[in-house]
């Protein structure tokens, strides 16, 4: 997923940034409000984590701004307010989870899994596709022939196929969720991970729309 | 002794003592004055006979001659005599006496006009240049009787009025101090903790003052317990992202490190530091349970807030917690976030120290709140020493031992107490409830 992370400390922003990419996805890091909303003008993200202290505004005005202009993207607050009215303020603010400082980056990544899909529409992190079983929280894959491993930039791309079955992905969707902006992006690096898919789980698995992008098939 | 500690006695018994005092003096002074007023009336009663005798006396003896013997004169019908006389001769011979008079009282009267013995008022007067002299006497009882009873007629009401005029005065001063006790019992069903102003409508002028400086200091305390609050919460917010971002970078050094003794101290870096944040967190809390202020200006429900702790335990401990919890609201006068901090603790010592058997969590709808856990019985005297700070009641569990005295400081605060009962069932499980409302 693509995730942006706005966060002022830098102790604790560097910290959750590399955890989140090691799970997998792909995060920006925006120390202040301003830097965040010029990121959100540019880029689609499949969550925001808002710290709610931030140097330039509060995160909840950020927030309701966000609800207010009709943006579903999941927001998960990360904030050392730990009272629980605040807390019930910030999800009727529009978050979709809270999580209260310090916390357990274990538990962060498996929060931001549990977020991911329930804004796929399927909660239950276990999945069938085909003769395949996969665990969305495990990172794992069970075929026929046994557990199938996916490298992690393999699993991205699987994954953001599972999140919306039946529709088209773009080439620039997928490498949104595979690079951050400083990362510089090879021409035929998707197609190289697509085809390492369709040898792992099966050619039928993701298919090549033509000058729209991809689509997952049926294994 | 009780009636005299209470305002209200004190100042019955003092204005009837103040009436019975004046109304005594009064008496005194009208006895007083009454006894001159009876002595002048009876003096002059004595005189009068005396005169009217005196001359009808001389005028008999004249025409009766020398020589005669004394005459006793006789009374019209018998009676007891209040006045007796005699009249006698130049020389003392008593030549006439009335029927019961007594010739020891008229032997020491020596001179003309009025003169008390022992016994006696005595009215002597002369005529006929001394030749004959009468004297009338009165007995001193008489007048000692007129005096007294007149002074009873007085004192008689006094003693039944006394008794009413008591009540009367009670009464009055009840209604009197009516306004001060609606300010009394307002200010006595105040908790320890409540300290929202006093909202007395229509009190007198002399307690207008008072109901003004209770509510400046509720308020000037309430400052300060909310600065201390702040405080607490400033100084918990603050802490909390160094605390998170230095866990977060312990774990991301755990997670990066090979295999070896730098992963190992890591990862005790990491255990100890989560250790450290949950013992500032349940410091914090305690310092917030003690500054007291728990009450919150409105009634809240706390079922939704119940609600979302019980999530975040089912996420964090699944199929470990059976809850009760009522559809209806329950409304509490207890902050949401002190009782958000308060079931939170309760569960987590009901976790850590329990059995693996399910926690039961129930909220009456008629505002109990209880957590109950299985283990062995605990002995009474080591349950009297749970809500005690750091204590753990000998357990080697990793709970911080401040869980139960953040519950009971929480509890003071709302002015209820918390009750832990153990065994709850058999000679098994312990249980923690309070009322809410």
């Amino acid at each position: 997923m693509r995730i942006l992370l706005i966060e002022d400390d830098p102790g604790l922003g560097n910290a959750v940034r590399d955890q989140i990419a090691a799970e997998g996805h792909v995060p920006d890091l925006a120390p202040s409000l301003a830097y965040a909303r010029d990121l959100c003008a540019t880029m689609s993200y499949d969550l925001i984590l808002l710290d709610l202290g931030l140097p330039d505004g509060r995160g909840l005005d950020f927030l309701r701004a966000l609800r207010a202009q009709g943006a579903v993207t999941p927001v998960m607050i990360l904030t050392a307010h730990d009272r629980i009215t605040e807390r019930i303020e910030g999800l009727n603010a529009g978050a979709d989870d809270y999580i209260v400082k310090p916390f357990d980056l274990a538990e962060l990544s498996a929060r931001i899994a549990a977020v991911g899909r329930r804004y796929a529409g399927n909660p239950n992190p276990m999945v069938t596709l085909g003769r395949l079983q996969i665990d969305l929280a495990a990172h794992a894959i069970l075929g026929p022939e046994g557990q199938i491993d996916l490298s992690q930039r393999e699993w991205v791309i699987f994954e953001a196929l599972l999140q919306r079955p039946g529709q088209i992905i773009s080439k620039s969707q997928i490498e949104d969720r595979l690079y951050s902006f400083d990362a510089e992006v090879e021409s035929n690096t998707i197609e190289v991970y697509v085809s390492r898919l369709r040898k792992k789980l099966g050619k039928d698995v993701v298919q090549t729309i033509r000058g729209l992008g991809y689509r997952l098939g049926a294994p | 002794m009780r009636l005299m500690r209470s305002l209200r006695g004190q100042l019955a018994v003092g204005v009837s003592a103040i009436l019975v005092v004046l109304w005594l003096g009064a008496v005194i002074a009208s006895a007083y004055v009454v006894r001159r007023e009876i002595n002048e009336s009876f003096d002059a009663a004595l005189q009068e006979t005396g005169e009217r005798i005196l001359p009808l006396a001389v005028v008999e003896l004249i025409a009766a001659g020398d020589g005669i013997a004394a005459q006793r004169i006789l009374p019209i019908q018998e009676q007891d005599e209040h006045i007796t006389y005699d009249v006698r001769d130049a020389s003392g011979k008593v030549l006439m006496f009335s029927h019961d008079a007594d010739p020891k009282i008229f032997d020491q009267v020596k001179a003309e006009g009025f003169f008390t013995t022992a016994s006696h008022r005595v009215y002597s007067r002369s005529a006929v240049s001394g030749q004959y002299t009468i004297q009338v006497a009165e007995p001193l009882t008489h007048r000692q009787t007129a005096l007294r009873e007149t002074v009873l007629a007085m004192l008689v009401p006094l003693g039944v009025l006394l008794p009413l005029s008591l009540v009367g005065v009670a009464l009055w001063v009840q209604r009197g101090l009516r306004p001060l006790s609606h300010l009394s019992v307002a200010l006595r069903l105040k908790g320890a903790d409540d300290l929202t102003p006093l909202a007395l409508t229509g009190l007198r002028s002399e307690l207008i003052p008072i109901q003004q400086a209770a509510n400046r200091l509720m308020a000037r305390l309430k400052r300060a317990l909310e600065a201390e609050r702040s405080f607490a919460a400033n100084a918990a917010h603050e802490l909390r992202t160094p605390i998170a971002a230095t866990l977060a970078q312990t774990q991301r050094l755990v997670a990066e490190s090979p295999e070896g003794p730098l992963r190992q101290r890591a990862a005790m870096v990491e255990a100890e530091l989560k250790r450290l944040a949950r013992l500032a967190e349940k410091l914090m809390q305690l310092a917030r349970a003690e500054g007291g202020a728990m009450l919150g200006t409105e009634h809240a429900n706390l079922v939704p807030i119940l609600q979302v702790v019980l999530g975040d335990f089912a996420r964090s401990h699944p199929g470990r917690i059976v809850a009760d919890v009522p559809r209806a609201p329950l409304l509490s006068r207890l902050d949401p976030d002190a009782f958000a901090v308060l079931a939170r603790n309760l569960l987590e010592n009901a976790l850590v120290h329990g059995a693996q058997a399910p926690v039961s969590v129930a909220l009456s709808p008629a505002g109990l709140f209880s957590v109950t856990n299985d283990c062995p019985a605990i002995p009474p005297e080591v349950l009297a020493t749970l809500t005690m700070r750091f204590e753990r009641a000998g357990a080697r569990s990793s709970g911080s031992g401040l869980g139960l005295a953040i519950a009971a400081g929480i509890a003071r605060g709302l002015g209820q107490p918390l009750t832990l009962r153990s065994p709850v069932t058999g000679n098994r499980g312990f249980q923690v409830a309070l009322m809410l409302t």
